[in-house]
């Protein structure tokens, strides 16, 4: 699913964000991304997402070399992969019900449609009977449950998540990987970045660890 | 942030764009419709703001299409030269009575006259005498000063073609002058064209004007938009999906400043009309201040949504550029 053959990332020229990193990601896997802040998680998310491009080395998502998708069809590749956000980013003067839909909305998905897979969606997270309220009405669980929702609404083969527990506490935490194991379990791929090591280590996925840009660790830890 | 343009090839197989499948019409349609009101109420939402915007912009507008308005009524005068508008042909003063009832008849018969009214040089004395009641002064002279003359009423109105006239009639044997007081119409012409040479290059600059405030407005409205521009990029948003809302609030800029602009120069062209007609009339010519009429204010609010439409282009483009998700 994901691939990265000897990949650097340099931002500005001369910081290595990231050096020389290889590893593959097979078809409904479940991992994690770890390291300290800054080794370059974020980064890495970033390639796969299309958003940066390597300075040396290639990214294969799905089989193709991102580097050569042109750029009027990254929209439509971004399109394919579900992501949630430490911060959720959601859309403030919106409803759950529309922030959730966006990615359908964006789509030009039917509106019946769209319904129909929003509320499955919101279901899935717990929130369906919250679906007019305002994000700021809810508890930053529930904003990052509404988050997962969104990233998930269009059923995307991969999932990623750059530190979706970053603010919250361990119950919460332990819940929305639940949210993710579960999404693993019907096919998706999922990448999730995280430093929450306790946490990590209960789940017995695999774990790509960084250092420094550097990848000095693959495999399960317990 | 290395956005390099990408060499071109594109990838095979499960990526191909989804873009235009079955349905793609409508959803785009359904969009654009969408957009199209959800951008009209973002601006209802805020009356204040979005009025001083449209007030920049028809005042914009005003300054040119009202002196183009203006400047046109002028050359409209060509048409309408009133009838009162005559010649006087002054003979020289040592053509007799006889002579000058023969240059009368004469200047009758030439093409482009519709009647003459021949004043002896004793009618021309009486009536100077009565206008100016100086009986007591001309009464002292001797002889009589003034030459006959002959009125001219042209069947021609068009003020080329009197001013031909006049030319003919100076060349006849035993006419001193021929008075035609139509040079100030001409002078008049000749500045409106001029002016609205001035009025076109105004349009120009003020229709960057009209740009650069729709584009001030909008990259606000980008910036204040910002962080939802950057999650739906991230999800997979076009560019021209995150255009296009702002595309609509440029273009309704453009219609709102447009129709206030007519609104205001209908007003003012009403709080101007008695006075210009008063003045017209002072001069033997009359018209009424012309309206733009229903073409022209098409086109005027075609012209400045278009502008709106374009300044909100222009800066989305740039500001998107500079929009990159974190
Ligand atoms: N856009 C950027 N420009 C310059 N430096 C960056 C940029 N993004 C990240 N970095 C740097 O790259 C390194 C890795 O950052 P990041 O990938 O965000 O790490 P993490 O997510 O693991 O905390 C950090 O030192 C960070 O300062
Ligand atoms: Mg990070």
């Amino acid at each position: 699913m994901i691939a990265f053959e000897h990949v650097g990332k340099r931002y500005g020229g001369r910081f290595e964000a990231l050096a020389d990193i290889n590893f593959r990601v097979e078809r409904g896997e479940m991992l994690f991304l770890t390291g300290h802040s800054g080794a370059g998680k974020s980064s890495l998310l970033r390639l796969v997402m299309r958003l940066e491009r390597p300075s040396r080395g290639r990214v294969l998502v799905a089989g193709h070399d991102l580097d050569r998708l042109h750029i009027s069809q990254v929209p439509y590749y971004r399109r394919q992969i579900g992501v949630v956000f430490q911060d959720h980013q959601l859309l403030l003067d919106r409803d759950i019900f529309a922030n959730v839909a966006l990615p359908l909305t964006i789509q030009g998905v039917d509106p019946a449609d769209a319904a129909r897979r929003v509320r499955a969606a919101l279901d899935k997270v717990g929130l369906l009977h919250r679906e007019r309220a305002l994000p700021i009405e809810l508890s930053t669980g529930e904003q990052q449950r509404v988050g997962i929702a969104r990233a998930v609404v269009n059923k995307p083969a991969l999932l990623l998540a750059d530190e979706p527990t970053g603010n919250l506490d361990p119950q919460l935490s332990a819940d929305i990987m639940r949210l993710f194991e579960d999404f693993n379990r019907i096919g998706t791929t999922v990448l999730v970045a995280s430093h929450d090591l306790a946490l990590i280590a209960r789940l017995r996925h695999r774990v790509l660890k960084l250092r420094d840009g550097r990848l000095v660790g693959d495999g399960e830890v317990a | 942030m290395s956005e390099r343009q990408p060499s071109g090839a594109r990838p095979r197989g499960a990526q191909k764009p989804q873009r235009r499948a079955s349905g793609g019409g409508r959803a785009w349609l359904r969009h654009h419709r969408a957009m199209m009101s959800d951008s009209a109420l973002r601006l209802v939402k805020r009356p204040i703001a979005t009025l001083l915007t449209m007030l920049a912009i028809a005042i914009a507008l005003i300054l040119p299409a009202g002196l183009w308005l203006a400047l046109d009524s002028a050359r409209l005068l060509d048409a309408e030269l009133d009838e009162s508008a005559t010649l006087t042909v002054y003979f020289a003063a040592d053509v007799g009575e006889s002579r000058a009832m023969d240059l009368a008849a004469e200047v009758g018969e030439q093409p482009g006259v519709a009647g003459t009214r021949l004043v002896t040089a004793a009618e021309g004395l009486a009536d100077f005498q009565q206008t100016l009641g100086v009986d007591d002064a001309l009464a002292q002279l001797e002889t009589n000063p003034l030459p006959a003359s002959v009125v001219v009423t042209p069947d021609v109105t068009a003020p080329a073609a009197v001013q031909a006239l006049s030319q003919r009639l100076q060349a006849f044997d035993g006419v001193d002058e021929v008075r035609l007081d139509l040079a100030w119409l001409d002078r008049l012409q000749q500045l409106a064209a001029l002016g609205q040479r001035v009025a076109l290059a105004l349009a120009l600059l003020f229709g960057l004007g009209v740009l650069l405030v729709v584009g001030n407005t909008i990259r606000l409205a980008v910036e204040s938009r910002r962080q939802e521009i950057e999650v739906v990029t991230l999800i997979g948003a076009t560019h021209a999906f995150v255009r296009r809302p702002f595309l609509y609030s440029g273009a309704w800029y453009g219609l709102g400043g447009g129709a206030l602009s007519l609104i205001i120069l209908a007003l003012g062209g009403n709080w101007l009309a008695s006075p210009v007609a008063a003045l017209a009339e002072s001069y033997g010519a009359h018209f009424a201040l012309p309206s733009l009429g229903i073409g022209n204010s098409a086109f005027l609010l075609l012209f400045s949504t278009i502008l709106g439409w374009l300044g909100a282009w222009l800066a989305v483009g740039r500001h998107l550029a500079d929009i990159k998700p974190r």
